[in-house]
């Protein structure tokens, strides 16, 4: 195994060792580039993955304490993880592109009261082939040759339903979950277990992939269990060092550039607690636009009790989509569209989040036609909004002794308006299939989908990114994650976190080779 | 941790949201003096059969039994046991069941006893209860039984081939890409 020097002033130090970081390492690695990556959480292997959901949560999620105001959870209002792969353990494997009316979003939507709503740095066109990049790599089904997966019976039923009701652009998804052997991993064996880390590993995430591919190279280390506290900037306004927290020990390892990837809470952090007689609101914050804007799609469910069985714990969470109502259509009464996919849940979820506090027959009666329950998930676009943001607590710190982050977010009306629509359309699809009864549940979940805190653009003043995500202000650090994001889209950020970290580290190793890093 | 009695003091919901498990419940109590020991080993009258018959006004299954309620609210207290403050607090809200009526809770007609939990379900000590009492319940391997959900599934292969596209009730559903 590779390992480097803490004096070692030459390598390029990643934090976070999922979709954005675990790519960007793989990149800089296999182009010959020396690449420490630093990764709070520690290293599993595919043996420590078991079908329980409970044990999984534990072992993979970020549970330090975090604090919010306005919608989510007062305790836990991010579902994120802290373990080498970072979120690719939890997420479901969707791929689906940002579409290009979603990337000219302020020229599409027009104005919008109460929102900082742009258009992307990026154009749709200068994408399109890092998405492919992207598709590639992960092996999404539905792309490039790779067939896709079979359809399930919670599949089946909305795509029944959905046609009845019209629609007609469905099908499996795109998926970053093998259908068939590829890239050493085997295909999928339907285990109905994919937020919980998939034990075969055909799933894509980073902790079997790009991790293991970037030591190949011999141009990597991993740092497990290394929680980053400080970017250090040296005289000549660069970052010099980063500290990290290893077994109750301060460590500090000097860095040629540095890229934050710690999804957008630790992100945030991380930028906003390192105040500098150059930096007096946090680093590469000079916008004062770094924790702002921050995103996260609404996440709604539709159950139905139907006619007959479907079991619908029996297979990928998210095992198909219908994309009809994803499109731009003001007539509905907001601007963005949603996607509509298969979800499950365990009894368990059903029993604590169905009917929020809610207990008795009105419960068991639903939970008793288990076996009879399909379920869908609506996600939809959240537009951007400059109150929505992630600060630092200013007394509560944490074990680590870091200040505590607090949430704040609230929907936008289009937001509601949007979420109104998607829960009848919802209802809809399983009353054309003779649902018995149907169950409308809210936004109980967790954000899995975090967005926006360090958008990028193309004036200074107002972005804290350029359109390669390098700040502002520090030439030498870049952000790597879904904070980059200007609006959100209506669909899963993953695949575009991967394009955009793809896109950034040929724009990185031409720096480097030009002597600009 | 320092920051914990600063997150502690944060405002609550009156239903937690969110998937709270085991290290998200919340902390109750922090208002009622800490009970003496020797009270902790001593249950009161009834509190089993009273939380019993809570649990199961909670979770109503005809096809689970007096019996297995019991056996979860005796783990329930068990925990409590270990957490005076939230003990104290559970005490005193099966106090408010039993003494609003004619007969201890557990021996009163359920219809009588739904209108009673109506009365309580916002109070903390029933919220703790319905949350640590979903995790109980719902994650009982007969439980599942009853209900039809398998669970683990990577020991047989998944359910490529055990059923996860089995349906054969939809009309003409399947067609593909």
């Amino acid at each position: 195994m590779t390992a480097y020097s803490l004096d070692d002033s030459s390598v390029f130090v990643v934090i976070g060792s999922g979709a954005g970081g675990g790519v960007l390492s793989r990149e800089l690695a296999s182009r010959g580039h020396k690449v420490v990556c630093l990764e709070a959480g520690p290293r599993l292997t595919l043996g420590d993955i078991v079908n329980d959901e409970t044990e999984m949560f534990n072992k993979l999620t970020w549970l330090d304490p975090r604090m919010a105001t306005g919608k989510p959870d007062p305790k836990f209002p991010v579902w994120g993880c802290k373990t080498v792969g970072g979120t690719t353990m939890h997420w479901t494997g969707a791929c689906p592109r940002f579409e290009p009316h979603e990337m000219r979003a302020r020229s599409t939507y027009g104005d919008m009261p109460d929102t900082t709503l742009v258009d992307w740095p990026v154009s749709p066109e200068d994408m399109a082939p890092w998405y492919d990049k992207a598709e590639m790599r992960m092996g999404v089904t539905g792309t490039h040759g790779n067939p896709h997966l079979p359809p399930g019976n919670n599949y089946k039923v909305l795509e029944a339903g959905a046609r009845k009701c019209g629609y007609t652009d469905m099908d499996t998804h795109n998926m970053a979950i093998n259908s068939v052997a590829r890239d050493g991993r085997p295909h999928c064996r339907q285990l109905g277990f994919c937020t919980s880390g998939c034990a075969l590993g055909a799933k894509w995430s980073t902790l079997y992939t790009e991790i293991p591919a970037a030591e190949e190279t011999g141009n990597f280390e991993l740092r497990p269990g290394c929680m980053v506290t400080a970017l250090k900037v040296g005289e000549d306004g660069r970052i010099a060092s980063v500290t990290y927290l290893h077994e109750g020990q301060s460590v500090t390892q000097k860095a040629r550039a540095v890229s934050i990837a710690g999804n957008v809470v630790e992100t945030t952090r991380l930028l906003l607690n390192n105040r500098s007689e150059r930096h007096p609101n946090g680093l590469a914050n000079s916008s004062g636009l770094v924790g702002r804007n921050y995103m996260r799609h609404f996440t709604i469910q539709v159950m139905g009790v139907m006619p007959g069985k479907v079991h619908f714990y029996r297979q990928t969470h998210l095992a198909g989509v219908v994309r009809d109502e994803r499109a731009h259509r003001p007539e509905r009464g907001f601007a963005g569209g949603f996607l509509i996919s298969t979800v499950p849940f365990t009894p368990e979820v059903l029993a604590k989040n169905m009917l929020v506090g809610g207990w008795g027959r009105d419960l068991t009666r639903v939970l008793d036609k288990y076996e009879y329950l399909a379920g869908m998930l609506l996600t939809g676009e959240d537009p951007p909004q400059y109150s929505n943001a992630i600060t630092l607590h200013p007394e509560a710190r944490d074990a680590n002794g870091l200040p505590v982050p607090v949430i704040h977010y609230e929907d936008h009306p289009n937001t509601i308006a949007m979420k109104e629509y998607a829960w009848k359309a919802g209802r809809r699809i399983y009353e054309a299939m003779g649902a018995e009864e149907i169950v409308e549940m809210g936004d109980y979940i967790p954000a899995t989908h975090n967005m926006g805190t360090a958008r990028m653009g193309d004036d200074p003043r107002a972005s804290v990114c350029t359109p390669y995500g390098r700040t502002h202000d520090v030439a030498n650090l870049f952000v790597s994650d879904g904070s980059l994001f200007p609006t959100a889209g209506g669909c899963n950020p993953t695949l575009t976190i991967v394009a955009l970290a793809m896109r950034q580290a040929e724009h990185i190793d031409g720096e480097l080779r030009a002597g600009r890093l | 941790m320092a920051g914990a009695d600063t997150l502690a003091g944060l405002g609550r919901r009156q239903v937690l949201g969110g998937i709270a498990l085991g290290a998200l419940l919340p902390a109750l109590g922090g208002l009622s003096a800490p009970l003496h020991a020797a009270e902790l080993d001593a249950q009161g009258p009834g509190e089993r059969e009273t939380s019993a018959a809570l649990l199961r006004q909670m979770f109503p299954h005809g096809a689970l039994t007096p019996a297995f309620y019991d056996e979860m609210a005796g783990r329930y207290l068990e925990e409590l046991a270990a957490r005076p403050d939230a003990l104290a607090e559970h005490r005193r809200g099966l106090a408010l069941l039993d003494a609003s009526y004619i007969a201890p809770f557990a021996q009163l007609p359920a219809v009588i006893q739904r209108a009673l939990v109506g009365r309580v379900d916002q109070e903390p000590f029933f919220t703790a209860y319905l949350m640590r009492g979903a995790e109980l319940v719902y994650r009982d391997a007969r439980v599942w039984d009853r209900l039809g959900y398998e669970g683990s599934s990577v020991e047989y292969g998944g359910y490529l081939d055990r059923g996860f596209d089995d349906i054969d009730w939809l009309p003409g559903a399947g067609e593909m890409q």
